[in-house]
């Protein structure tokens, strides 16, 4: 009996594919797949006949059809390779590596059977791999979840990293925001004296320069998040074709942005109310200079 | 002279700065009355007190003693809130530099005492309008500051010091930094502004404004050493 699995297998170096590429009609061939990259990289296309061999240099192979083209998930960890994918049937495979059985990883999609109810958690990937794993002697079968997790170790190191860049920017720009307002309100020294000897109040000064504080946070940073969402699609799109992944390498969600003018919102409210505190301790008279 | 009780009243007022820790009198136990509708130039050589005392009498610096009293309010005794509050609402300044918002037009520069003062918008647009008007700038209500001769922005601060129907007008140099002819224009306004029944006081060396003033009072060292009326008081007028 034919088994229904569909085997993943990269075949890095173990399947040439030979052109020339003939655009025939191949009725009774076998069918393969290949990924988006290769078919872009070697101008194949859906219905095209290739012809498999173990070495280029082989002098016959088998003629198969390529019945479809897959595209790569967005898999962070497949980024840096720039390998080909093929997906053969298991038994064309076998024949053309000649090594039969010789399979290093393969991975069994789970499925639930049309009657089963959602919460019947009894034949999820856990059970099948456990049942796996009881039965099974020289190799280890694990959820997809957990090679998940695995994998991401790395990305989960660098998201620190990245959130610690974050901090750091965010302090040094807390720090920076703070400076230009105490300069820019000081810069204003007199006019705000001579306010105050016309007879606005402390409160009104504060007040007043809050608000512009708190104004120019919320431009800067609707200004921020308008080149950040610009720059994440120009980052996308480049490193998209360069790696022919849909992956997203850069995001800017509405999380971020409501973080981002929080954040740079409640700076302007502080720096605003230290400066203009700075202001309106000085007496008028002085603020004026003399 | 007059009988209507004054818009101010000094008495033995004196105000003491501490230079290198020792403290130096700049105005030494001066008495003053100013009645409504009267127009004062204080005059006198530099470094005489003259400024110190408009300070005072504006309720901006405090007495280190005697007694000041506007419209009859003890103006020592305030706390700066008060005095803050006061100064909004019972004294109109002129400064030497004019000193308008340079982000904000004529007109918004004449409500912004206004606005203090929670009058309403449109209350405080037709003031400001009219006050603009008053002060010859009718046209240039949407001006901002930098599009204005140092002369229009003078006026401009004259119209803002009137914004809260003040009860005295204080003026420092106010024809300092114009040149003759804006400084004579200036005057005439100040000579309208006064004949239309404001109280002025002026501190100035602008021989020009003393003459034209209707009480010149010379300082010296802290003390006035002359008090003359020029020009009488048409009639006595309460009106501000
Ligand atoms: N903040 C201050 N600290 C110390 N001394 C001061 C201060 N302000 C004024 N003085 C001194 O008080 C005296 C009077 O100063 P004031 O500014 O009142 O003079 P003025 O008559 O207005 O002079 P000018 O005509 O030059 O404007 C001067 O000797 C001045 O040096
Ligand atoms: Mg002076």
């Amino acid at each position: 009996m034919r088994t229904l699995l569909r085997w993943w297998c990269t075949l890095t170096g173990a399947v040439i594919l030979t052109a020339p590429v003939l655009r025939v009609q191949g009725q009774g061939m076998r069918t393969l797949a290949i990924d988006e990259r290769l078919a872009t990289a070697s101008g194949l296309s859906l219905g095209d006949s290739v012809r498999l061999a173990p070495m280029a240099s082989a002098p016959s192979g088998q003629w198969a059809r390529i019945g479809a083209i897959t595209r790569r998930s967005a898999d962070p960890s497949e980024i840096a390779r720039s390998e080909y994918r093929v997906r053969l049937h298991l038994d064309q495979l076998q024949s053309l590596t000649g090594v039969g059985d010789r399979i290093g990883r393969f991975a069994v999609r789970t499925q639930l059977s049309a009657g089963a109810s959602p919460d019947a958690t009894a034949v999820g990937p856990d059970s099948v791999s456990a049942a796996i794993n009881a039965m099974a002697f020289g190799f280890r079968a694990y959820p997809a979840a957990e090679v998940a997790i695995e994998t991401s170790a790395t990305f989960r190191v660098v998201n620190r990293f990245h959130r610690a860049i974050g901090i750091i920017t965010i302090v040094a720009s807390a720090i920076f925001l703070l400076c230009i307002t105490l300069l820019k309100v000081d810069e204003r020294r007199r006019e705000v004296g001579a306010l105050r000897l016309l007879g606005l109040s402390r409160a009104t000064v504060v007040r007043s320069v809050m608000l512009e504080a708190s104004l120019i946070a919320l431009l800067g940073s609707a200004l921020g998040a308008g080149f950040g969402a610009a720059a994440s699609a120009i980052v996308n799109w480049y490193y998209q074709g360069v790696y022919a992944t849909p992956l997203k390498f850069a995001l800017v969600t509405p999380e971020i942005v409501a973080i981002a003018v929080t954040l740079s919102l409640l700076l302007g409210i502080v720096s605003g109310y230290l400066a203009a505190q700075r202001l309106v301790r000085t007496a008028p008279l002085e603020l004026v200079g003399r | 002279m007059n009988m209507t009780p004054p818009v101010l009243s000094a008495r033995d007022l004196r105000r003491a700065y501490l230079v290198a820790g020792a403290p130096v009198e700049a105005v030494r136990g001066l008495t003053l009355d100013v009645h409504p509708g009267e127009w004062v130039a204080v005059v006198g050589p530099s470094g005489c007190g003259k400024s110190t005392l408009l300070n005072l009498l504006g309720a901006i610096d405090r007495p280190t003693s005697g007694q000041l009293l506007i419209r009859g309010r003890d103006v020592a005794a305030m706390d700066d809130k008060e005095a803050t509050r006061f100064r909004l609402t019972g004294i109109g300044f002129v400064f030497q530099r004019f000193y308008l918002m340079p982000t904000l037009s004529a007109a918004e520069n004449v409500e912004l005492p206004m606005a203090e003062a929670k009058m309403p918008r449109v209350e405080r647009e037709a003031r400001a309008k009219e006050l603009l008007t008053y002060v010859g700038l009718g046209a240039r209500t949407d001006h901002r500051p930098f599009q204005l001769s140092g002369g229009e922005q003078q006026r401009v601060a004259v119209a803002r010091a009137l914004a809260n129907r003040p009860a005295l007008l204080l003026a420092d140099e106010p024809t300092g930094e114009l040149d003759a002819r804006t400084g004579e224009e200036m005057i005439a306004l100040f000579d309208r502004l006064n004949r239309d029944g404001t109280t002025i006081v002026t501190v100035t060396h602008d021989e020009e404004l003393a003459q034209a003033a209707r009480r010149v009072i010379h300082m010296r060292d802290g003390v006035i050493v002359d008090d003359q009326v020029r020009r009488p008081l048409e009639s006595p007028t309460g009106a501000t």
